[in-house]
């Protein structure tokens, strides 16, 4: 079954001579459970798709439905709940609120619907991302790879739909990319999370299961590799 | 969690908390005071009212026996019925009505009429006090301005409040669009932000709120005070007495909180309306939108002031309240100052210096006429009393003839200028206002012989002169003779012309007695007759009525003191207030008052312009401590191409200048065609001006601008200047 479907996805920004075609007609499908890598050069229009997925702009053209909703179709206030809900956002630069401790950090999307965490799935998530002994830190008293595993706890909080990571490693060191990367694999595994990891760099893309290359705002290839 | 992400950074950027909460205090202590004010001076305006009409709310007015009056004092809404003796004559009953809810007044009263026969048209009302608890009628055609303008003066107050501190809010919230825009992307809704921004809002303004609105209580019962004491000597005034009510403190806090929460949510709906890409890319920098060019700037520091000028430009919007506000401030202080400086200089020169010899007490005998008056010779016996002139005036018409008319007025255009309702042209020639000035026959033939005519009590002396009207300087008038001498002077009763007096004329002069009096100053045309007293009382029948009340003017002699006039007066109060209802002024304590109430005024205005340069100079502080983290990045890339920190210092330095000499710069220009204006408005040499002019205040107030921006630009050095440039270009923990 389909988690995700891009129905002919275009996004233009700007317009008369300023205008930039970012996605020209995508289709795509996911299944739940899968591995995604999207690769691309740089202003392929990886980022966009992921926007657009993650509800956090919006297609001039087509339709984005996850889990039987379409994007779309969202104001602002169902857009906002929905990525609270539904997805989860690993950005290369972390995007941690700097004044409040790693621990209110995770469980902000929680906080935001009222919601009491769950404490037995809050430890497992910050256990297997070795985090427990620093929620109590500022994310400025936080090295680079400690960020990020506080921004992947953050996006799974909720267990959303989704889990998009855009350049999760592009900031870090190889030994702090590689453990980010086998925690994604087992976020993937274990807990059934589907992802759609977004890079650059070949080696991360091919711990995915299928690896989609864009360019020019067009999936040139769609490659199954399990 | 809300509170948590609030108060981390509130206690983490007391600067922006700082110039928010001051904001919200100098909103609060403005509205307040203005609310102070307003419900002092409604209250005041009742009690004067009552003071002067009566607390009556309806009047009736016919023959009434005791049984109408049992009924009115029995009527369901009546809370009271008196008869008032005072206004009751020639057997007409007048009965005041005191209603236990004014607002049934209308339709109670005439109810009230109908039962005891008395028709419509016999009801009084006292709409003046009615429309003090905003109860009107259709019948009552006055304007009654008091509410709107107060609430015109609110709605506009709360407006600049607004325009003005709305900033302070922007600041802080602006700088943090980027956690805003983390917040959005993991599902924070824009009404969920708003609701944080102004929960945040309401916690650093609940306190300073409150301030605000105890101490423009305070203020308000000073200004009171001081209306008091800069009133006090004033004819008729009574005293006021501060009050407050419960419901004025809950209106202010109303109109207080309203005016915060909409300069608050002005940038709070702004920022929840970004969509998380446009805030998460939202470096927080301030950025140009198109290339600017500073050419002075650049001219005067080199690239140092090039680049002040575009962080300047860059920071325009952020610093448009600061700019508006000192402008403002300086402006309005600068243009207050000269204008009291001219106005008292004009006021010296065409009131006290011109009358200066002309009096020294006045005294008002209401309700006199001169010729009933018995007292003057008591009062020319006073000691210390060198001059007393009784006298009243009176209103009569006077015809003149083409042939009668002075050469120099034909020459000038007769009476072509004259407006319609000053000069009448008839058949026989034109009708002019003949004001008829009523001297103490002592006092008359004194003047008499001060003018050289015989000192007469059988006619009248005619004030023979006219004010050409081809010269508009008020200040140093022309004046030519009026009329061909004659005999005779024919006066008309005014309003019913057709009754005509001769008077004999003894003179024809352009001298006036030594009275504190103008004359033909609005109506140029009048031709005025002085007349003894005994020659009134055998006109007067004929002539008319004259003013109401008698007049006493006293001259104490050269070099006169305060007190010696104070003692005078307390010696003319006792000789005559007993016997008749009198008001007195004295010349040195007028004067004193009169400049008690212009130092007043200026403290007062004084005061809003430093109001309005502390919001200014606050915005100043919220800008320049406000943006340190946006500042230290971009003076870390100037750092990262070489410039070095004296450098960037130099460029501080230039916005620093920049910001506080810009309200100079445009104030002085424009001081200067204002005053020039008002110069030339008011007749007034540019050099008598500029011996006075005020140039220490504005100098004093200046200095203090200047030196209250460099202490904010220097604060902001403070914690610019450490920068560790490696750390500053790295450090993504924000983004």
């Amino acid at each position: 079954m389909n988690l995700l479907t891009c129905e002919g996805v275009r996004k233009v920004y700007g317009s008369g001579r300023n205008q930039v075609v970012a996605l020209d007609g995508i289709d795509l499908t996911v299944g739940k459970g899968e591995f995604v890598a999207i690769i691309g050069a740089s202003g392929s229009g990886k980022s966009t798709l992921l926007h657009i997925l993650g509800s956090v702009d919006k297609p001039t053209e087509g339709k984005v439905i996850i889990e039987g909703t379409d994007l779309s179709k969202l104001n602002p206030t169902q857009a906002a709940i929905f990525r609270r809900r539904k997805v989860g956002l690993v950005y290369q630069f972390y995007n941690l609120i700097p004044t409040l401790t790693a621990r209110k950090n995770i469980l902000m999307p929680l906080l935001l619907d009222k919601k009491k965490p769950n404490k037995e799935y809050f430890e497992k998530i910050v256990g297997s991302l070795g985090i427990s002994d620093r929620l109590d830190a500022l994310p400025g008293q936080l090295s680079g790879g400690e960020q990020q595993r506080v921004a992947i706890a953050r996006s799974l909080i909720y267990r959303p739909a989704l889990l998009l990571a855009d350049e999760p490693t592009g900031n870090l060191d190889q030994k702090n990319s590689k453990e980010i990367m086998d925690m994604l694999k087992l976020s993937n595994r274990n807990l059934e999370q589907t992802i759609l990891l977004i890079t650059h760099d070949e080696r991360a893309a091919l711990e995915a299961d299928r690896i989609i290359t864009i360019e020019d705002g067009h999936i040139i290839s769609d490659e199954l590799r399990r | 969690m809300w509170k948590d992400y609030s108060s981390d950074y509130m206690k983490n950027n007391p600067s922006s908390s700082i110039s928010i909460m001051m904001a919200a205090f100098l909103s609060a202590l403005l509205l307040s005071l203005l609310c102070g004010l307003f419900y002092n001076a409604w209250k005041y305006d009742i009690e004067r009212i009552e003071l002067e009409e009566g607390g009556w709310q309806s009047r009736l007015v016919g023959e009434f026996d005791q049984e109408d009056i049992e009924v009115i004092k029995n009527f369901a809404s009546i809370k009271e019925a008196v008869v008032n003796e005072e206004e009751s004559a020639d057997g007409e009953i007048v009965i005041d009505l005191y209603f236990d809810d004014m607002r049934t007044v209308f339709q109670d009263t005439l109810q009230i009429a109908g039962l005891t026969g008395v028709s419509p048209e016999s009801i009084v009302y006292n709409y003046e006090l009615l429309a003090m608890y905003l109860i009107r009628d259709s019948q009552d055609t006055s304007p009654r301005l008091s509410f709107p303008f107060f609430i015109l003066v609110t709605v506009m107050a709360s407006f600049s409040l607004i325009v003005i501190i709305h900033n302070a809010f922007a600041v802080s919230m602006n700088a943090r669009i980027h956690q805003f825009g983390i917040f959005s992307s993991i599902g924070a809704t824009p009404k969920q932000i708003r609701v944080c921004l102004l929960q945040e809002a309401a916690l650093l303004c609940a306190l300073p709120v409150m301030a605000g609105n105890l101490f423009g209580i305070g203020a308000s019962w000073g200004l009171l005070e001081m209306a008091n004491r800069l009133g006090s000597s004033a004819a008729g005034r009574h005293e006021a007495v501060f009050g407050y009510h419960p419901l004025v403190f809950l209106f202010t806090l109303l109109v207080t909180v309203v005016t915060i929460w909409i300069s608050a949510w002005l940038p709070a709906r702004k920022l929840s309306r970004l969509t998380p890409l446009e805030a998460i890319k939202n470096p927080g920098e301030l950025q140009l939108k198109r290339k600017r060019n500073s050419p002075i700037l650049t001219f005067l520091w080199g690239v140092e002031g090039q680049l002040a000028g575009n962080a300047l430009k860059a920071q325009k919007k952020a610093r448009r309240m600061a700019s508006f506000s000192l402008i403002l401030s300086f402006m309005a202080f600068t243009l207050m100052q000269c204008f009291f400086t001219l106005s008292g200089i004009s006021t010296r020169e065409t009131y006290f210096e011109k009358y200066q010899d002309a009096w020294d007490i006045m005294v008002t005998v209401k309700d006199t006429e001169v010729d009933s008056f018995q007292e003057t010779e008591k009062i020319q016996a006073l000691e210390g009393a060198e001059s007393v002139v009784v006298y009243q005036k009176a209103a009569a018409k006077r015809r003149i003839a083409e042939e009668e008319m002075s050469e120099e007025l034909k020459a000038g255009g007769g009476f072509l200028p004259a407006s319609a309702n000053d000069v009448i042209q008839t058949d026989g020639g034109w009708v002019v206002n003949a004001p008829i000035v009523i001297l103490d026959d002592e006092s008359f033939l004194a003047y008499c012989r001060q003018i050289g005519a015989a000192p007469r009590l059988d006619g009248a002396v005619i004030l023979n002169r006219i004010r050409d009207v081809t010269n508009p300087d008020f200040r140093h008038p022309r004046y030519m003779p009026y009329i061909k001498e004659n005999a005779v002077s024919v006066l008309q009763r005014s309003h019913k012309e057709e009754i005509t007096v001769p008077i004999s004329v003894l003179a024809y002069t352009a001298q006036v007695p030594v009275l504190r009096e103008e004359y033909a100053t609005l109506d140029y045309y009048e031709l005025v007759h002085f007349m003894p007293v005994s020659l009134w009382t055998e006109l007067k029948e004929q002539l008319g009525a004259a003013t109401e009340d008698t007049y006493i003017r006293i001259l104490a002699g050269e070099n006169v003191t305060l007190e010696e006039l104070n003692t005078l007066q307390e010696k003319i109060n006792q000789l005559i207030g007993g016997k008749y209802d009198i008001e007195s002024e004295n010349r040195i304590q007028e004067y004193q008052t009169n400049e008690k109430q212009i130092h007043g005024m200026m403290t007062i205005l004084g005061g809003f312009c430093v109001i309005l340069a502390i919001i200014g100079i606050s915005n100043v502080f919220s800008n320049t401590l406000g943006f340190i983290r946006q500042r230290r990045r971009e003076f870390a890339r100037y750092m990262s191409v070489g410039m070095t920190t004296a450098e960037i210092r130099k460029m501080f330095c230039i916005e620093g200048v920049m910001t506080a000499v810009r309200p100079i710069l445009f104030t002085l220009p424009l001081t200067a065609l204002a005053v020039w204006y008002m110069l030339r408005m008011s007749y007034l040499e540019a050099g008598v001006f500029l011996a006075e002019a005020p140039f220490i205040p504005v100098a004093v107030f200046m200095l203090a601008i200047l030196g209250t921006v460099t202490l904010a630009y220097y604060l902001g050095w403070r914690n610019l200047r450490k920068i560790n440039l490696a750390e500053v270009l790295r450090d993504d923990t924000m983004y």
